[in-house]
């Protein structure tokens, strides 16, 4: 085949690239250049991450009093973002705010792996030394301490109570101070249930208490008052127990058969807080950063509710439970960790935040110390007057504990899994008492267990000998 | 002339270059790298254990997996058997000759498309809810429907069903309808002459016709709804739903990617998607084939 053959079949390509193609190429190589040469805007100072709009709003005056070099930049980013740049951050190494302020189930995930890689600082010899263990209330540190070491100083307590409609429950001259148990609850209240007739459906137009069976938010609060939960105080799987036996079929028997009790009004969502407004429901689990949420979204509930303890599962039991929580760490990485300390326990530990987080968010303090300021027993006109303050700090210390396990969202989610399959159970077998719902609760908590404990087996930077979480699979409980 | 055919030589793969660079760095490492990490444990890459098969082994055993393989085969089964039939009968609808404001039905069938997955799920989460949404209210009016009909609880796939089908079916009709507007006239013609009927036209003239267009579709509502996460994971707020109703394969994925972490388990479930959408991909190109011929025959 000759040359001049294989140019008449295939051109060689002589002509350079056009003007376009010249231009696209000049342009990528100067921005690249550009961005490698141009200098990034560097973060200067220390700089600390949230994920709470009414965090950022409460630290930002209380920071600005301070002095310049010890001030924090405070980035606001959402949850899943926070989250994400966190466990990048802790996993591959890359940078970090070094004040990181995680809440409970963003903080659990930085526990997966071995201690060792925990991407938080240990402060569990500084909280001894300085005698902050004794400060805050104890039940605080449980979810930021993960096989006996604290990685974060506590925000909250978060005791939860019943807010319940006032102008309903006393014009019915029904005194609250008397119910003690749910038992006493459901004796008293139920009247309030049908005093307002059916709906167009044929069912009652109002409900005792805002519950269903899927809110593994709710299950879980109503676990831990009555002394269940899912792991025991040494982070072990603790799922198919009496007590959660007992709990999930009460909840079943509130929202399903004769004696339902119960209905949805979903918290966070325009169409829940129009239920709760119109009285569908008559009473609604409140933890005390709820307090704040209601009185934005549902501005027309002010001066109609009021709250009070839970009603104890049994006489003398607990009346109050625990639901969120957030804490401020340090990253493992940070330079400074020494000077960043002093900055956490300036701002976390200090009587103006105790002070702003109750009246702007109406969030009760740990630090038992601040316990006594009379902020707290101001009355509050959205909840008629009440001083609710002081309603709340006389529960904290009752607050149950509750442990930091990476699988507890796997838990929370299984358990409710079983709750909505027992609630099945009882429609499908018309069985609605709790007596008769405990022996299919237990089959189904039991399956629960398994599930997690299995998937806890799979880790293995969690099976050693020292781990809680090295127990044979299908055993416990 | 030797500079020349020197030149010649090597332009293929100047001219190549970009794109072998890009794949290999995007396509092939990624994928290399991903068989390797669905045989491991990883907390990070500091922490990594070599685990063998043991992921696709738990994965096989945990029922929650076969949960989203049901839930998913749900969908695909609403998406081909409920959204494809619908979509043939509208663009069938506009295919009538002598219908007026065909281009404006079109585009109003066509609109839901233009809307992002997120908004879908967002407008339909407020439209299901129990009591107050749209969806419950309407028909509690027109025939006492259940105001407490627990959509986004006990209904999830035929709650998504219905919203995907929303969505899409104005996506697929437009495929339909191109297809359509080619079928040959004269054949419709000879067999309106021999005698058939509107039914028999269909079955015998139009459908062998559009054949390769509705493999098509068939296969991509295939494919999209295998990957079906954005719809469920808006609509019920990040989670997979009440007693994991709403769980698809993707996002048991995400959930042990990246709510528990475990990235090795997370690509070992994106292998056994891949190798289901493969065999779903032969499958269908032997059934097709083996009708064509038959058809052909």
């Amino acid at each position: 085949m000759s040359d001049a053959g294989l140019s008449n079949k295939r051109p060689a390509i002589r002509t350079p690239a056009s003007l376009g193609v010249w231009t696209v190429a000049a342009a990528a190589v100067l921005s690249s250049v550009a961005m490698a040469v141009l200098p990034g805007e560097a973060a200067s100072g220390v700089q600390m991450w949230t994920f709470a709009r009414l965090h950022k709003q409460l630290y930002d005056p209380i920071i600005a009093a301070w002095p310049a070099e010890a001030r924090p930049q405070i980035t606001l980013m959402s949850f899943p973002a926070l989250e994400r740049r966190m466990l990048q951050g802790f996993l591959a190494e890359s940078p970090t705010a070094e004040l990181i302020e995680a809440e409970r189930r963003v903080a659990a995930r930085a526990f997966v792996g071995p201690l060792e890689s925990v991407g938080f600082v240990d402060l569990t010899d500084r909280l001894s030394a300085e005698g902050l263990l004794e400060q805050i209330n104890a039940p605080s540190f449980g979810p930021w301490t993960s096989r006996g070491r604290i990685f974060g100083l506590p925000h909250d307590v978060h005791p939860v109570m019943l807010a319940y409609r006032a102008d309903i429950v006393e014009a019915a001259g029904i005194d609250v101070a008397a119910i003690e148990t749910w038992d006493d609850f459901v004796r008293l209240m139920s009247p309030l249930m049908h005093e307002r007739g059916a709906d167009p459906s044929g069912k009652p137009s109002r409900y005792l208490l805002n519950l269903w069976e899927d809110k593994d938010d709710f299950i879980e609060l109503l676990l831990l008052q009555a002394g269940g939960g899912f792991f025991d105080e040494s982070e072990s799987v603790r799922i198919a127990t009496d007590v959660n036996a007992r709990v999930i079929s009460t909840i079943v028997s509130w929202c399903h058969g004769p004696g339902r009790i119960a209905a949805d009004a979903p918290d966070f969502t325009a169409s829940g807080n129009q239920l709760k407004a119109e009285g569908y429901v008559l009473a609604a689990f409140m933890p005390d950063w709820m307090c704040n949420i209601w009185k934005n979204e549902i501005p027309q509930l002010a001066g109609k509710v009021k709250v009070m303890p839970i009603p104890a599962w049994e006489r003398g039991g607990r009346r109050t439970s625990v639901w969120g929580g957030t804490m401020l760490g340090i990253a493992k990485t940070a330079a400074n960790q020494d000077e960043l300390w002093e900055i956490v326990k300036r701002l976390y530990i200090s009587p103006e935040l105790a002070r702003s987080m109750y009246v702007e968010g109406d969030i009760v303090t740990p630090v038992r110390s601040f316990w006594g300021d009379p902020v707290f027993d101001a009355p509050d006109p959205y909840f008629a007057g009440q001083r609710k303050g002081r309603e709340f700090i006389n529960l904290a210390p009752d607050v149950p504990l509750r442990t930091s396990s990476p699988y507890n969202t796997l838990a929370k989610l299984r358990v409710q899994t079983a709750v909505i399959s027992l609630a099945a159970y009882a429609d499908s077998t018309g069985k609605f008492t709790p007596e008769e719902l405990e022996p299919r609760a237990m089959e189904l908590l039991r399956a629960a267990e398994k599930q997690v404990r299995t998937q806890i087996g799979r880790n293995v930077f969690l099976s050693g000998p020292d781990s809680p979480h090295a127990e044979p699979i299908g055993g416990g409980s | 002339m030797s500079s020349a055919h020197s030149q010649g030589r090597w332009a293929p793969w100047v001219l190549l270059a970009p794109f072998l660079l890009v794949s290999a760095t995007f396509l092939v490492y990624p994928m290399v790298q991903s068989i390797a990490l669905s045989m491991q444990q990883t907390f990070g890459p500091a922490h990594q254990e070599f685990v063998g098969l043991s992921n696709f082994g738990h994965i096989v055993a945990d029922p929650l997996f076969w949960r989203a393989v049901r839930n998913t085969l749900v969908f695909t089964a609403g998406s081909v058997f409920i959204q494809i039939p619908l979509a043939l009968g509208l663009a069938l609808l506009l295919d009538r000759p002598g219908l007026r404001g065909r281009a404006f039905l079109r585009t109003v069938f066509f609109a839901p498309v233009l809307v992002g997955v997120v908004f879908v799920a967002m407008i339909f989460g407020v439209m299901f809810e129990k009591r107050t949404g749209l969806v419950n209210q309407a028909l509690h009016s027109a025939i006492g429907w259940d105001l407490d009909f627990p959509w986004l609880q006990r209904y999830v796939m035929p709650a998504l069903i219905v919203a995907s089908l929303w969505q899409y079916v104005g996506f697929n009709m437009v495929y339909f309808l191109g297809a359509l507007q080619n079928v040959r006239k004269e054949l419709l013609e000879a067999a309106t002459i021999d005698g058939a009927g509107p039914w028999r036209r269909f079955i015998h003239v139009i459908i062998p016709q559009i054949r390769p267009v509705g493999t098509f579709v068939v296969l991509l509502s295939i494919v999209g709804s295998f990957q079906l996460f954005e719809l469920p994971y808006v609509l019920l707020n990040g989670t997979a739903g009440p007693d994991n109703r709403g769980l698809t394969i993707v996002m048991y994925l995400y959930q042990m990617g990246f709510d528990q972490g475990d990235l090795g388990y997370a690509s070992a479930v994106g292998w056994l998607l891949a190798m289901i959408l493969i065999m779903f991909t032969v499958l269908q190109r032997w059934l097709g084939g083996e009708s064509g011929r038959r058809a052909a025959a």
